[in-house]
Parts: structure tokens; sequence; C-alpha cells
């Protein structure tokens, strides 16, 4: 029977039609309910049972508090401690009676005292504050406990959905299992004076001499030949064409940024490190180029050294992690944490960009897991659900002192965000655009050998020593580290970060 | 019972008492000193790193590795260096102050008291402060030099290679001189003042009063000295720290750091425990030799 005679051999009655009916009435209601519920996964905070993430687990702690149990967390000290210690620590205790304690560290000692305490055994921390590039370290020492199943138990992992894809798919897991809760969306950003690159004289002079737009620079090319010209005009006003980190610490993220929009891999296909190809030494002899048309002493410039130079109007551009926008605005300058933070001269003249190449550097962040020694870890679970889920988090991001950066879907849309300062909204729409495009920070086994090696050689950069020499010393460096972790295993590992959607540029 | 056995008996019961009052000291003193030598011993021998708790018996693999690793032995060069200068300096620039105070000026125990204040500091503390007065832009060192050159200095004393020893040695000196100069002018005062007379009546002159009586006098409080310095010169860790992080690359990295940044940053534990051998055996063989000099002086 072909498909015109079956059909035409079917003859509806007024059941059969009823039953289509019913049928087709029943497929658009499982449709509509299917639709409704990714939307609820997806943009909506409420959770399993109507209840948000944050509400379970306010719930859930409750007779775990009874006792008035302490949560002891490991936070970075300084700022970022602020947040627990003034804001969402009293929260919790209030809201389920469980006591937090705040062990601040140093970001540069946090990997060792984790790794000291998790030896010892000694309990002492319950949840942790990580950097995501050390997560397959922690993880594969056992230091970190692996949340899956909590967060089943306790109806996540919708929420988790919303998380920015950049953050979620590549700061959570280590071999698909759940470590630890991506909770700061760090990314380096341009922040660029407005009225400078707006000046006609500096745009016409600039177009005269290189023959294209005083633009703000999309590639590392452009970047010194504006910053350099930018000098030259400015400088008896008192202002650079740039400022950067030159630290190594710092130095370590930014060469990891620039060598990838170079094109630059970090290994081979046999594994041996190639930081020592023409895209790295470009880097390092870009930077020297650079150097010369920034401030004096730049070589030394760390986080606090920048940020002086740029809100006190002396440079025109520079490249840094988030909080430079919030404070260049002045947004809350006069809280009282932030008194050392200099009085921004240029509010309301900032711009925002993605850094030249496109793809910024998700440089550090943090990541909330849960210590595998911990002797209260459910407790210490449920905490940083409370503090990781949309309810909570959008509050903890909008804190002016806390430096936790927008890192959810919905923190940069979010009205009350966009309403702080007057060009907030351009803020959170670059920080959004470098969540799409950013590059995570390399992890591998032994990650931080790797850079300190790096560290090591910017330091040597400068020193003096020629640019090529320094990365070859890198790459056997980093070739002996490989060696002694064991080729195929660190492939293995490599292979899987390589493939992740932030690795390198598309 | 004769009176020899009761004798025998008494001292017996002596002996029984005397270990039985210093049995606690001495089980202390194998807690917390030879536990944990014998601990490292067993560790250095084993395979225990950030990703392996490996247990077994590895050998002799972690002391050949030292053998072949150039950044340990020059991370030994550079803390050798910072002894032969910094030592030399501390001893005679407080033998300088203490000559200068030894006689009673004006105001002396208030100068005194002011010169000690570096030693009370913490070094990490002292390393911090220094690193402020070497910074580039807000510190006071390149200003001051700045006015003497009547121009901008942009010295950066914690980056470029010929001013970082200079810079860590500068705060060396300045932290661990009041420390020389205090032992010195207790050393100074306490050398008879008749033979000082008598020496100088007969006609000796200053150098020949120096060599020949104050430095035979007061040398058993100056090798003491030398030697708390030389073994805490060994273990400069806290100001090279606070200034360079023993950069830059390992340029200033000396072998406490390189032990810190093994065993507490990349957890080789058991290579670090090899190396922290290395170091005790090297630090008590310093040890006997200068305190046998000490007894073969006298």
């Amino acid at each position: 029977m072909n498909q015109q005679s079956y059909l035409h051999g079917w003859q509806p009655s007024r059941k059969n039609l009823l039953w289509v009916a019913a049928i087709a009435a029943a497929l658009a209601l499982s449709a509509c309910s299917k639709d409704d519920a990714s939307e609820s996964t997806t943009t909506s905070a409420v959770s399993t049972e109507g209840k948000s993430a944050a509400q379970i687990a306010v719930e859930a702690a409750k007779p775990l508090c009874e006792d008035g149990k302490t949560i002891t967390i490991v936070w970075e000290a300084g700022l970022q401690s602020l947040d627990p210690n003034n804001f969402s620590g009293p929260m919790w205790e209030e809201a389920t009676g469980c006591k937090i304690k705040v062990v601040e560290v140093p970001t540069s000692e946090m990997f060792t005292k984790i790794m000291q305490e998790y030896r010892a055994n000694t309990g002492a921390y319950d949840a942790l504050n990580v950097i995501p590039a050390w997560m397959p370290d922690l993880a594969q020492a056992g230091a970190l406990e692996q949340l899956d199943s909590y967060v089943d138990k306790y109806g996540y992992r919708g929420e988790l959905q919303t998380i920015a894809a950049t953050y979620r798919d590549n700061q959570m897991t280590v071999d698909g299992k759940i470590y630890g809760f991506p909770d700061d969306g760090d990314v380096f950003l341009m922040y660029y004076r407005k009225d400078i690159f707006a000046r006609e004289d500096l745009q016409t002079a600039f177009k005269d001499k290189h023959g294209y737009d005083l633009i703000v620079p999309e590639t590392w090319e452009q970047f010194i030949e504006i910053g350099s010209f930018l000098t030259d005009a400015l400088k008896d006003e008192g202002v650079y064409g740039a400022s950067m980190f030159r630290e190594p610490g710092y130095g370590n993220f930014m060469f990891q940024e620039r060598f990838r929009n170079e094109g630059g891999k970090f290994f081979d296909v046999d594994m041996k490190a190639a930081v020592n190809g023409p895209e790295g030494v470009k880097v390092l002899n870009g930077w020297l180029t650079e150097n010369k048309f920034m401030p004096p002493g730049v070589e030394k410039f760390g986080f606090v050294e920048n940020l002086a130079v740029f809100v006190k109007g002396e440079a025109a551009m520079t490249i840094s992690w988030p909080p430079y926008g919030r404070f260049a605005a002045g947004y809350l300058e006069n809280e009282e944490a932030l008194s050392w933070v200099p009085k921004t001269q240029i509010a309301d003249k900032v711009g925002y960009a993605l850094p030249p190449g496109g793809h910024p550097e998700l440089a550090a962040g943090f990541a909330l897991s849960v210590a595998s020694t911990s002797k209260n870890k459910e407790a210490a679970y449920l905490f940083i659900q409370w503090l990781n889920s949309e309810e909570i988090s959008n509050q903890r991001v909008q804190l002016p002192y806390a430096l936790r950066d927008p890192f959810r879907d919905s923190h940069f849309t979010n009205p009350g965000y966009m309403a702080l300062w007057p060009d907030a909204k351009d803020y959170l729409a670059a920080l959004g655009e470098g969540a799409q495009t950013g590059l995570l920070d390399l992890s591998l086994i032994q990650t931080d050998k790797y850079e300190e090696a790096l560290r090591q050689g910017i330091s040597k950069l400068w020193a003096g020593d020629d640019p090529q020499a320094i990365l070859d010393k890198v790459a056997s460096d980093w070739d002996a580290v490989t060696e002694q972790v064991g080729v195929d295993k660190q492939r293995a590992v490599y292979e899987s970060w390589a493939a992740k959607s932030g690795a390198y540029p598309n | 019972m004769s009176a020899e056995g009761t004798l025998r008996n008494t001292r017996s019961s002596e002996r029984r008492f005397k270990y039985t009052l210093i049995a606690p000291s001495i089980f202390v003193l194998l807690l917390i000193g030879i536990f944990p030598l014998v601990y490292l011993l067993v560790v250095s021998f084993q395979g225990i790193t950030m990703i392996d708790n490996d247990t077994s018996f590895h050998g002799l693999r972690n002391y050949a590795a030292m053998a072949s690793d150039i950044r340990l032995w020059e991370s030994l060069l550079h803390t050798l260096a910072f002894t032969a200068i910094a030592l030399p300096l501390e001893l005679i620039l407080g033998l300088l102050m203490a000559q200068l105070f030894i006689d009673h000026l004006p105001g002396r125990q208030i100068f005194v008291a002011l010169l000690v204040l570096p030693v009370v500091v913490s070094p990490i503390v002292a390393g911090a402060t220094w690193s402020l007065m070497f910074d580039n832009r807000f510190g006071p060192i390149n200003q001051i030099i700045g006015w003497i050159m009547g121009q901008d200095m942009t010295l950066l004393w914690t980056i470029s290679p010929n001013l970082v020893y200079p810079a860590i040695l500068a705060a060396e000196v300045w932290q661990w001189t009041p420390f020389m100069f205090l032992l010195l002018l207790a050393a100074l005062s306490a050398v008879d003042k008749s033979q000082l007379e008598a020496a100088s009546i007969d006609g000796a002159g200053y150098w020949r009063i120096f060599f020949r009586i104050v430095l035979p006098a007061i040398w058993p409080v100056m090798a003491v000295a030398i030697l708390i310095r030389s073994l805490d010169l060994f273990r400069l860790f806290d100001i090279v720290w606070a200034l360079t992080r023993g950069g830059p690359g390992t340029m200033t990295e000396t072998i406490s750091i390189f032990a810190y940044v093994k065993g507490f940053q990349q957890f080789e534990t058991s290579y670090t425990g090899a190396v922290a051998l290395m170091i005790i055996i090297m630090l008590s063989f310093v040890v006997i030799m200068a305190l046998r000099r000490v007894e073969l002086s006298r």
C-alpha cells in the first residue's frame, strides 16, 4: 500500500477525531511543560520543589547547625575576605545558626596552606577558595571533596547551568566530576580614557602619522603604535600612553594571554614545551618595546601600582581585572574598606574593551570547594551552595569591596548592577563578552612548577636577559617538569585541558 | 651487710634517682630532636611528592638528584656569598659602634636603645619595610639619590642584577649589625682596664693595644657572635623573600628559599628531606669545627 492509498483508506470517525485531538493536546501540553522546565533551569533561580538553591541550602543547614557549629573557610586575605567577614558570614549565621570562621591567606600561600592542612589531616578547614588552575592538582592529591552527590541531593544542578558557560564548562570539574563551584568571573579587560581617544587634535595627528584612525587598539601592533604616540603627545600633560602589570606574578597571566592571541601553543604534539617559539619571543620583545612608553619603573608594577597610575589619570590605557573598572568609576569610593584606593580622577571618562587580540585571560578566579578532610562536609557544602546561588551571588558581586566579579549570566544583566554608575552597563557588557571569548589559565599536574619557571623567566627579562635565551630556559624547565610527572600522564591532562572551549582562541 | 655493700646500694639508688630526674628531659629531647631527624632521614629515602605518597624505599635517588641539581648548588653559592659579605660587614661595623659607645657619651643609653631596635623587628617586617624604602615610586632612597643627582632616578633595586645584592645586604646589615654591636659592647666593657692602662704607660700604640690585649680579650665572645651570625646567615630567608623572592630568576635564591619552594610550594617532600639533611650535616660540621677552634684558642 502506497502512502496515498493509505491516507485514502483511512476514514476518520468522530471517535477517531476525538482521540487525535486528545493526543495532540497532550503532546502540546507536554511540549509546553518541557519548555517551562528548561526555562526554569536556565533563567530562573527556582530549583526543585519551587525553592531556590539558597532556600534549600538554608533549610537543610538549620538542623545541622543546631549545636552552633562553626564552618571554617579559607579565603584570600585582604578585601576578598570582607565578603564572608562582613556580609555573607553574618547572613549565614543569622539564617542557619552556623558560625563562619574565615582563615585569611595570601593568594601566593593558599595552595601551600591547603595542601599542608590536607597532608596533616587535621580537619582544620571545611570549605576552600581554590584557584581553578589548581583544581587538577588538588583533586588528584585528594584534598578536595567530590561534590556531585551533594549537588544532586540538594538540587543544585539547575542553578549551576546559569553560571556563564566559560566558567561552568571549564572551571568546575576534573575528569567530569565536580570539585568546585566557579565563584569569581576574573577576566582581563582593557580600560581606556574615552576623553583622550575622543580628542580631535590627537585623532588628526595620529591619522597623519599612521594612516588609520585613533581607535582602541585591537591588535598588539596597534597597541604599540597608539601607546607610543599618546606618550609622545601627552607626556608634557603628565599622561603616558599606557601602563601595565609587569611583576612576574601578574606577567605570568599576561604572557599566557598574549602568547595564545599571537597563535602560540604551549606544547607540541610530542608534549615538548613550545613557549620558546617565535610567538613567545614576540611577546617578550613587545613588552620591552612597550616599557619605553610606559611610566618609569613599570617593570615593578603590580596591581596597586598600576591602579594608582591609571585612576590618577596618568595613563591612557591599561589592562587588568574587573575591580579596576569599579575603582576607576569611583563606585562607593567613600567605603572605608576602599580607603587605600587612590581617589579616582577619571570617573565618567573610562571606556571598557577587550584587550588586543580579543581573547582576554580568565586570570586566576576562584572556585568554592569542600575540603576532603573536613569534619563538617555537609554543612560546608550547604554554605558554598548558598554563597554561589543565584540569589546570594547576585548580591555578593555588587559588594564594592569584595572583589568578586560577575560570573553568572544574570550578573551581566542585573538591572541593579547596571544602575550602580553611569557606564556600568557598558562595563557589564564588556565583562560578559570577555566571559565568552576568554582564555583559561594553563592547568596541568603541578601547574605551579610551570608557572614558576615562567615567572622566573619574566623576572630575568627585567634583569636584561635575552628573550630567546629566557624562553629556551623556560621550555627546558617545562620539559623537565613534564618528564618528572610522566610524559604520557601529563599529555592526557594537557589534551583534556586543550580540548576545553577556552584553552585556545577558536 | 658490709659498709662497702651499703655504700654500693646508696650509690646505685642515687644513680637511679638521678636517671629518674633526667629521664623526662631526655624523652623530650629525643621527641623533638632525634625523632624528627630520624624521620627526615627515612623520608629522604622515599619518593613522597605532591601527587604521589610513595613511602617505598627509593635508595639514593634523591641524593643522586641533588648532585645534578644546578639550582640547588647555585642557591648554596648565593648563601655563601651573602654570608661572606654580610658577616665581615656586620662584625666590623658592630665593633666600630661598640668602640664608639664604650666611652661614656652623653645620652649613651638612649642611643644604644635606639640602635638595638632593628634586632627586635621581625626579619620579614624588616624586609617588607626595606622593600618600601627601595620602591622606585614611593620609596625615599630613590628620592634622596634623585635630590643628590639633581634629576629623577628610577633605580630598580629589587630587579636590576647590579643593585639587587647591595639592596639585600643593606637590609641585612642594617638589621643585624646592632646584634654584633651589643655583644661586642658587652665584651669590650669586660676588658681589664688595668691592662690597657699598663700597656699605654709602657708606650704601646692604639693598634698594638687593640691587637695584643683587646682582641684576645673579646675573642671568645666575638667567636660566639660570629658563629651565631654565620648560622643565621646560612638560613637567610625572610629579608630576601620580602625583597626579591629569590629573583631576578633565581639570582638571589638562598638555600632556605630553595628548600621552602621545593618543600612547601612544589611539595617535593622526599627530595626536600634530602636537601634538609645535607644542610644539617653541613651546619653541624661548621659548628663542630668552630667550637673546636674556640676551645683551642683558650
